[in-house]
């Protein structure tokens, strides 16, 4: 290591230590500044060399004890108690530092916690992000034969991670969590399907309440063309089980609120991880571009297609996005194979969904577009979701019906993207779990009118779909729903009307647990 | 596999490895409402068979006989099950008797008392069990043994000897003088526990994974070539889990501990392989065999080629050498019914009946077999360990078709900051310890 970093490094721990009153112990000062262990060593001991007062250094005193039966033992000791703790070892013992901080704490768990959090950190990193708590890089010893599978449950994992960080609250990446926790909220539902169709549901909603996230984080869209490339770049090189390139790039062609991975950057403090995680975002919002020319995505866009059916409604004509055309014609064919009164309505849905969604893929550089097209993606997810549950055998009346919250929802988002105002769209996306119609309850601003609006919408929509189901009229066990739209949980649970947007749900229920 | 010497790369070893746990998974067994007899003639069937080989080189002038074929004051051989009758084991039917006894309903030590006696039992009859030779407090009941005597007036039967199954047969050591390389087995680590010191855990995994220590030390690490942890790594505050609903807060509070076990079997697993096996407090099914932990509660570390969720108990082969453990629940079920000097001791008596848990079904939850006994130890392991026990001990023992067994009771980690290490080349095995305590 040069000797300017060094010294560099020596001069930051100085002021973690005493200004910030952190506990450095070697393990965080190699994840963080991504040196070795062996090299974080030395550089703890070269400053406790220079700065001899003022701070509290505890050692690690490893080597065999005296006694009868051999005994290996490895023990911390504070600076004052060195002396007296190597005698305890039987001839040579090997003495590290471990951690410098300003003070020595009672429980001495306490040293732990600052490591343990950056190991969290890490470990809640995307999927196929491979860092330094994965490889377990900085250790002195190489194991090669050691193989971690990414591939095999890629984006499955990606949902306890989220749903971790959903438990936990506000991490450090505040802002952008709830917009994820938005988008992964539909995974419960989708859990009730099969496992492809809800590990694609998973990923787009990944790429989306990411991409979503960034679009709200971030404005400036120079970072969005700086990251772009270089996003894409890394999902194309970096992640295990990205399609085909060119997608990819026509996908990041299109979405200019794509790179907002930067404004992740923004959020987190260290900034090695930012990168990790700038370009992750960037690779799962490239995965799930991907993903949408994948086959899988495929059952995604059929869903997509019950959404139409609100589009129609909405009717929102935007110009024509690569994306959106891959989608839609599958979307057809899918129908094709389930309830042939969906269908009809599914296709109605797909003219404007396609219409919908090209507008939101536009690369508009307005958050709201980003924005709206976060709320639809999620919505459409939500709704592809809610379409399995009820292909599993519900009756497709339901459909229509959960749909009607989302469609208004997104009619609203649309709308609201129309006059170009930011924050409906974040009130739509938090609801969107649960059926989009208790938009009200969003945490973001704005969300009052938009709320309001939102339940004149969905009230309306139900309506509609009302007058849609009938003409659709499922088979026998056509539930009567009432515009309201019971929940849809996909496991026969019909509730009649519930207007009352603040009700509780019955999904909810699925979400928390 | 080899190890460079070269600075800053130093390479750790690899092993073979066997996992042997086909019979203590549950996988084709199905479960038609049956009871437990059906196990115990399995084993008295198995072990029948083979104590008749031995009892024909042991005493080839006694006849043998069934209990009802027993004739007074003829010196014959029995073969059958133990049974041992306990006055103050706890029934069920004492909570309903009406009058209450002096002695108290459950007494969670040792439920031991003097007056407790054997009685062995084979498909024909049951016989009391007398005499001197045959003492109670060493016994259980579920054990399958050749008793040599004959019966007395009263009715019971005298034993002169008895004949207990022995060690099985083993493989072969592996002699050829090869380098060290270490297992480390540990158990009890209690994460998320009150009583549990995640520094000390952290030290744990930063010196096997080779963070920790100078050069020297490192590449003692990098000779570690496993790691088992031997049950009980999740602590779950016990008040939670009693049935009731949860409210949300506390779900994550039952989240947390697993969470944080999985991001340090993370750490493990990303440098060398791992065996977990579910222990008492562990979510995982109560009666014996556990069945191994699930993926799903550790979705960080199940990626990895190096991660294995074993069953309880648990067998598994390393460079040809043969390892048997438990996380402890048949030695602890064997204290509350018996007596030995140490743990070490019930250890050896399990082998020698040939059995790992001859107090399941009686007082130990076992999985109602139909037609085997998967705890009937068909070959003797070359290392046999215990899980979550008070302190670290270690023995060899040997048998007499010149077995040896290295006998090693594992503390608990959160307890104790003790784990052990054995040296696969020659079963020798030490302590690593840990203390983080600074006012000393």
């Amino acid at each position: 290591m040069a000797q300017t970093q060094t010294l560099a490094l020596v001069e930051e721990i100085e002021s973690l230590v005493s200004d910030k009153l952190q506990v450095v112990s070697y393990k965080w000062l190699s994840r963080n500044y991504m040196i070795s262990s062996n090299e974080a060593k030395r550089l703890l001991q070269e400053f406790v060399e220079k700065h001899d007062g003022g701070l509290e250094v505890v050692y690690a005193l490893s080597g065999w004890l005296k006694g009868s039966h051999p005994s290996y033992h490895i023990r911390l000791v504070t600076g004052p108690k060195l002396a007296e703790a190597q005698q305890e070892f039987d001839g040579n013992c090997s003495i590290q530092v471990y951690s410098v901080q300003a003070s020595i704490p009672k429980d001495p768990a306490v040293l732990w916690n600052a490591e343990f959090i950056q190991a969290e950190e890490l470990f809640k990193q995307p999927w196929s992000v491979d860092n330094c708590l994965r490889d377990n890089r900085f250790c002195g010893i190489s194991s090669s034969f050691v193989q971690r599978n990414v591939d095999g449950m890629p984006v499955v994992a990606a949902t306890p991670l989220t749903k971790a960080s959903v438990g936990i609250g506000q991490t450090k990446m505040n802002v952008l969590q709830p917009q994820k926790n938005i988008a992964h909220d539909t995974i419960p539902r989708a859990d009730l399907k099969s496992e492809d169709v809800v590990k694609d549901v998973k990923s787009e909603s990944n790429g989306t309440g990411s991409t979503g996230v960034h679009d709200q984080v971030n404005k400036p869209s120079e970072d969005k063309e700086k990251v772009v490339p270089a996003g894409k770049k890394k999902a194309q090189s970096d992640k295990s089980g990205s399609s085909t390139g060119g997608s990819l790039a026509s996908f990041w062609g299109r979405a200019s609120a794509k790179p907002k991975p930067s404004s992740v950057p923004v959020e987190s403090s260290n900034t090695v991880s930012n990168h990790n995680v700038a370009t992750e975002d960037a690779q799962a919002s490239a995965r799930e571009a991907d993903g949408s020319g994948d086959d899988d995505n495929q059952d995604v866009t059929v869903r997509r297609s019950s959404n139409r059916k609100r589009r129609v409604v909405f009717d929102l004509s935007d110009e024509d996005e690569d994306v959106v055309s891959l989608s839609s014609p599958e979307l057809p064919k899918k129908q094709s194979s389930q309830d042939s009164k969906q269908k009809d309505n599914k296709s109605s849905e797909k003219a404007t969904l396609n219409s919908d969604t090209k507008r939101e893929n536009k690369p508009m550089a307005k958050e709201e577009k980003s924005s709206d097209k976060k709320a639809n993606q999620p919505f459409q997810e939500e709704l592809s979701v809610i379409n399995k549950c009820t292909n599993n055998g519900k009756s497709s009346s339901e459909k229509p019906q959960s749909c009607a919250p989302d469609i208004s929802v997104n009619k609203d988002s649309t709308k609201n993207a129309a006059p170009g105002s930011p924050k409906r769209r974040k009130v739509m996306k938090t609801r969107i779990d649960e059926r989009g119609r208790e938009v009200t309850e969003v945490v973001w601003e704005g969300e009052e009118t938009e709320a309001k609006k939102a339940d004149k919408v969905a009230t309306k929509k139900s309506e509609n779909n009302v007058s849609t189901n009938s003409v659709n009229s499922s088979s026998g066990p056509a539930t009567k729903k009432t515009p309201a739209v019971a929940n849809t949980t996909g496991k026969g649970s019909k509730k009649t009307v519930n207007k009352d947007p603040k009700q509780g749900n019955i999904l909810s229920f699925f979400k928390r647990v | 596999m080899g190890m460079d010497s070269e600075k800053n790369s130093l390479c750790r070893l690899q092993c073979s490895y066997a996992s042997l746990d086909e019979a203590f998974e549950i996988g084709k067994e199905t479960y038609r409402g049956q009871q437990y007899s059906q196990i115990y003639f399995a084993r008295l069937h198995l072990m029948r068979t083979l104590l008749y080989s031995l009892v024909s080189q042991w005493k080839p002038q006694t006849p043998v006989c069934t209990v009802l074929g027993l004739e007074q004051g003829k010196e014959c051989v029995i073969v059958g099950t133990l049974y041992k009758h306990m006055k103050l084991k706890p029934c069920i039917l004492d909570e309903y008797s009406k009058e209450r006894s002096a002695v108290p309903l459950v007494r969670p030590h040792n439920f031991m008392h003097d007056d407790d006696y054997l009685v062995l039992e084979d498909e024909s009859g049951r016989v009391k069990l007398g005499g001197d030779l045959i003492s109670p407090s060493v016994f259980v009941t579920g054990i399958v043994v050749a008793l040599h005597g004959k019966e007395t007036g009263a009715g019971d039967f005298s034993v002169l000897e008895v004949l207990e199954a022995g060690l099985p047969p083993q493989i072969e050591f592996p002699l050829k003088s090869r380098e060290d390389k270490y297992i480390v087995l540990v158990s009890g680590l209690n994460v998320g526990s009150s009583d549990s010191n995640p520094l000390q855990l952290q030290l744990f995994i930063d010196h096997i994974t080779g963070h920790l220590g100078d050069e020297k030390e490192q590449s003692i690490a990098s000779q570690i070539v496993h790691v088992v942890i031997a049950g009980n790594s999740i602590g779950i505050p016990r008040g939670l889990v009693n049935g009731q609903n949860l409210a949300s807060k506390d779900l994550s509070r039952i989240a947390e501990p697993i969470k944080e076990l999985d991001i340090l079997l993370n750490q493990i697993a990303a440098g060398l392989p791992l065996d977990i096996m579910p222990g008492p407090n562990d979510p995982a099914n109560f009666s014996l065999p556990q069945q191994p932990l699930h993926r799903c509660l550790f979705p960080g570390s199940a990626a990895y080629n190096t991660f294995r969720s074993c069953t309880n108990p648990h067998s598994f082969e390393i460079d040809n050498i043969r390892f048997l453990g438990t996380s402890g629940q048949n030695v602890d079920d064997l204290e509350k019914y018996s007596d030995a000097k140490d743990k070490l001791e019930f250890m050896e008596r399990t082998l020698r009946w040939r059995h790992l848990a001859p107090t399941a079904p009686n007082t130990l939850g076992c999985y109602p077999y139909t037609d085997s006994d998967p705890f009937f130890i068909e070959s003797c392991p070359h290392v046999y360990f215990v899980g979550n026990q008070d302190k670290y001990e270690s023995r060899v023992i040997k048998g007499s078709e010149g077995q040896f067994v290295r006998l090693i009771s594992v503390p608990k980690f959160s307890e104790s900051g003790v784990a052990v290490v054995v040296n696969l080349r020659d079963l020798e095995c030490h302590a690593l310890s840990f203390g983080t305590q600074f006012s000393s």
